[in-house]
């Protein structure tokens, strides 16, 4: 018997009887009156800063946010002034250095400021290895918790999604909170 | 309504002011309750230390004694969930005093439901809550789960006229006592009595009170360890003061 | 009277800054917890929810598990099942070899600790880069974890800026800063992602109805052992799986508030299939817990979703710290775990425990934690592990107590017992000249 066949075998062996799955539709899970205003509020709270892109064009909003940028890294079409695409590079190596890569966010999430990103690019480590994160997020697609967000969810032409919440930060020396552990120091999120 | 008094063996022999002070206040709120003789010990510290089926015979007995009253009221919130929690499983036929078995604080605010004044005692007062009473008996919220607030030894406590009643930081952290626990990890047994008697003392209480005596022995211990000077009191002698 | 975990305990406890500080920090991750619990009106309502959707599972596993790998090998994964940690180990290498790695970077999974995988493969001649800063601060160290959460919490920056000066990632001699520290770690370990050909992930939570699963990580290093190496390797025990994302949502929105305080962890990631021009293995291991499952007073454990909220809360774990506890993982989850793991190797932590029940109490899935530890001590009998001494206390009270004559005699004698001192015995007693068995006679006359 394959170990597949003998743990299936002992599982059901060993199985309690039935419990029913639990109703969930009525969990009475936290709602805003102004899902935008929470979601500023919580993302703001987690390190990430939160701006709206008003009249501006995404590349004059980039520059203005950070002039010093030289290598910015995108796939998105209004982006012109990208410098490396990660649907182009030969190796996922070839995005390290980058100082601001620009991705699309699907919706954002009131409760806890996380915002869905399906995957749209060939090397999902733009993402994560360049030092600025600026996400474009359409700032009437703010659900309020986590159950709406299940709901809503999809993939795009790769098999990865995420969602995240501010920066990369981690406390594990001596309790003391850090921004930008392994990947990215700062999160923008661009309401369009 | 008739209340057989269970007194548990460590305040039969050390703390009988408390058995006193519980037949008295019975008493004076017109509660038919009878010592019932040949009690000794509910069972729970052989159980704890993990030998259950040494409490079978005590549990046995108990049963036998108090099956017949309406209510079995104990001065002591550990006895009282142990007989709760633990009975059903160790007396292998139907248990009676299982669902009859109430701590005496508990009895008394959902029971009895007296109304003040209920004598003086004007003094401030710490409340230590005790973590069989919160966490099995429902004495007090946890402070772990949002649920609505509430504290039944504080509300029996503000029966007594001039009395001023406060609670500790991290007001229901375990002492420490835990029976055996306090022999076999002498060492975290005495760091957590420390710590527990220190926060009771900031709060500016002259007296640490609560519904049972081993937690107030083992924090007394350590207040001497330490040169804390503050008093110890069960509730149910609080509130027999002056009656 | 002691054992393994109260000798250890009582070293611990001889530095009274150090455990003053330890308690005091985890005490304040459980504030944290509060706060978060006091901000969700339905967090009970959730607590339930997350229970039963465990049982639930846990009482249709096997067709949880064919259902989960069937999707997961519909999306391009390659399924594997390990039967125990010798096996996991094995299939890890052999997925290795094959593809010529010499390097494998990983994030964190108690599940690799619990099959001691680093070493094996390490023995094997496959370096093995642990990403998540605490944990590769202990694997620098030559440590183990103290804490599933904050495994390096036990040591100060102090320890940590000489560590890092000695293996040449920090540069800037006697700068202990927190924050200088993490950078120079980011630097080292961004060189150390770039240069695997390997990237081996844990798994939160593997859910059945599409095959995916989610991992959940503050640093990011998940996606980032994922994003440069193109070979992914995901361990994941048979318990962690769940029905859907309806039930998803529950669990993601109480375990960083459960374990840490904070709403969410920065990533929630799910992973559904290979890279372009990659390849996903998920190995689901067993490692003894479908015998766990028909062990009727024990089956509730495997509901752990291992947010660590237990020995946050535990007054215990604060005041004696990881390593005083035989098994990899300590605090009321710990002393479970390692009983079913090796009743033999692990009873000794059965006394690290006041049976107060706050565990039972901040657990996001309701496991009674504590419950189960009087119910352990009760085995131990069984074992033949419980302590001698214990059980000649116990059978002392026992005569005593069933005996109304020797107990009347007893308790008449007790007053005696005041000139005993206090060393001898541990707690204040003074016991009044009448106990009240002899006090009634004169209350009933009144």
């Amino acid at each position: 018997m394959s170990s597949r066949e003998d743990i299936l075998a002992r599982c059901r062996a060993a199985e309690p009887e039935n419990y029913e799955m639990p109703v969930l539709d009525d969990i009475q899970a936290i709602k805003y009156n102004d899902t935008q205003k929470q979601f500023i509020s919580m993302s703001e709270a987690v390190g990430g800063k939160v701006v709206l892109l008003e009249e501006r064009s995404v590349d004059e909003l980039v520059r203005e946010l950070f002039p010093q940028a030289s290598q910015i890294a995108s796939n998105l079409p209004e982006v012109t002034i990208a410098t490396l695409n990660p649907d182009i590079v030969q190796e996922a190596g070839d995005l390290d250095g980058t100082d601001v890569g620009i991705i699309r966010g699907s919706f954002g999430v009131a409760e806890n400021g996380c915002i869905w990103i399906p995957q749209t690019m060939k090397e999902k480590a733009v993402c994560f290895i360049s030092e600025n994160l600026v996400i474009l997020l359409p700032k009437d697609r703010i659900v309020n918790n986590m159950h709406e967000a299940y709901r809503e969810i999809e993939f795009g032409p790769y098999p990865y999604g995420t969602f995240i919440s501010g920066p990369s930060k981690t406390a594990d020396i001596a309790q003391v909170l850090v921004m930008g552990a392994q990947a990215a120091r700062s999160v923008t999120v661009v309401l369009v | 309504m008739r209340v057989g008094l269970f007194i548990p063996c460590y305040v039969d022999a050390a703390f009988p002011q408390i058995g006193v002070a519980s037949w008295k206040v019975l008493r004076h709120l017109g509660i038919d309750v009878t010592y019932p003789k040949g009690q000794t010990c509910c069972g729970q510290p052989m159980a704890n230390g993990g030998f259950e089926n040494k409490a079978v015979p005590l549990a046995v007995k108990f049963e036998k004694l108090f099956r017949d009253y309406d209510y079995v009221v104990t001065p002591s919130v550990s006895c009282a969930a142990f007989v709760r929690v633990n009975y059903p499983n160790l007396v292998k036929e139907e248990c009676l005093t299982a669902s009859k078995a109430m701590d005496i604080v508990e009895f008394l605010h959902d029971v009895v439901k007296p109304v003040g004044p209920l004598g003086s005692f004007p003094y401030k007062v710490s409340i230590h809550n005790s973590c069989h009473g919160v966490r099995e008996l429902g004495l007090s919220s946890p402070s772990e789960c949002n649920i609505p607030q509430f504290n039944k030894i504080k509300d029996l406590l503000l029966l007594k006229e001039g009395i001023k009643v406060v609670e500790p930081e991290r007001k229901d952290e375990c002492c420490g006592f835990g029976g055996l626990f306090s022999m076999e990890e002498k060492a975290v047994s005495e760091q957590m009595g420390a710590d527990k008697i220190r926060r009771h003392a900031a709060t500016g209480a002259q007296i640490v009170t609560g519904p049972d005596a081993s937690c107030l022995m083992h924090l007394s211990a350590s207040a001497k360890r330490l040169g804390i000077n503050i008093g110890f009191k069960h509730v149910v002698e609080i509130l027999a003061e002056g009656l | 009277m002691s054992t393994a975990h109260s000798k250890k305990a009582s070293a611990f406890l001889k530095n009274k800054d150090y455990t003053a500080w330890h308690d005091g920090t985890f005490w304040s991750v459980r504030e944290k917890r509060d706060r978060m619990a006091a901000g969700l009106p339905e967090w009970e309502q959730l607590r339930d929810k997350a229970s039963a959707i465990k049982r639930h599972t846990l009482s249709h596993l096997a067709d949880y598990l064919e259902e989960f790998a069937s999707n997961a090998e519909k999306n391009g994964v390659i399924v594997h099942w390990a039967a125990d940690a010798g096996e996991f180990n094995a299939i890890v290498l052999e997925i290795l070899r094959a593809h010529g790695v010499r390097k494998m970077v990983k994030s964190k999974s108690m599940l690799t600790e619990e099959c001691g995988m680093n070493p094996f493969l390490e023995a094997h001649g496959i370096e093995v880069v642990e990403t998540d800063l605490g944990e590769r601060i202990i694997q620098l160290k030559g440590q183990k974890p103290s804490h599933i959460v904050m495994p390096a919490i036990h040591l100060s920056h102090d320890d940590v800026g000489r560590l890092f000066e000695e293996k040449g990632i920090s540069d800037d001699i006697g700068n202990h800063d927190p924050t200088y520290l993490t950078w120079r770690a980011r630097l080292s370990l961004r060189g150390e992602f770039l240069s695997a050909e390997a990237g081996m992930t844990g798994a939160n939570f593997g859910i059945a109805s599409t095959g995916d699963i989610v991992v959940c990580t503050n640093e990011g290093n998940a996606d980032m052992s994922t994003s440069c190496p193109k070979l992914h390797i995901a361990a994941i025990g048979l318990e962690k799986i769940i029905p859907n994302y309806d039930s998803l949502a529950v669990f993601q929105r109480m375990l960083c508030r459960a374990g840490t305080g904070q709403p969410t962890t920065t990533y929630t990631s799910h992973f559904r299939g290979p890279r372009p021009g990659g390849e996903m293995h998920i190995v689901l291991v067993d490692n003894g817990r479908s015998s766990w499952l028909s062990d009727e007073d024990h089956r509730e454990t495997l509901k752990c979703i291992r947010c660590g909220s237990c020995m946050n809360t535990c007054p215990v774990y604060r005041r004696s710290g990881g390593f005083s506890y035989s098994y990899f993982i300590p605090g009321p989850i710990g002393i479970n775990l390692g009983m079913l793991r090796s009743p033999k190797d692990h009873s000794g932590n059965l006394s690290a425990c006041t049976l107060c029940l706050s565990c039972q109490s901040v657990c996001p899935v309701k496991v009674n934690l504590g419950d189960q530890i009087y119910r352990w001590r009760q085995q131990l009998r069984d074992f033949g592990t419980y302590n001698m001494g214990k059980k000649m206390l116990s059978d002392t009270l026992s005569l005593g107590y069933g005996n109304k004559g020797l107990y009347d005699t007893a308790t008449a004698l007790f007053p005696a017992a005041n000139i005993i001192p206090e060393s001898v015995i541990p707690f204040r007693l003074r016991f009044p000249k009448k106990p009240f068995h002899s006090l009634i006679k004169e209350l009933e006359d009144e």
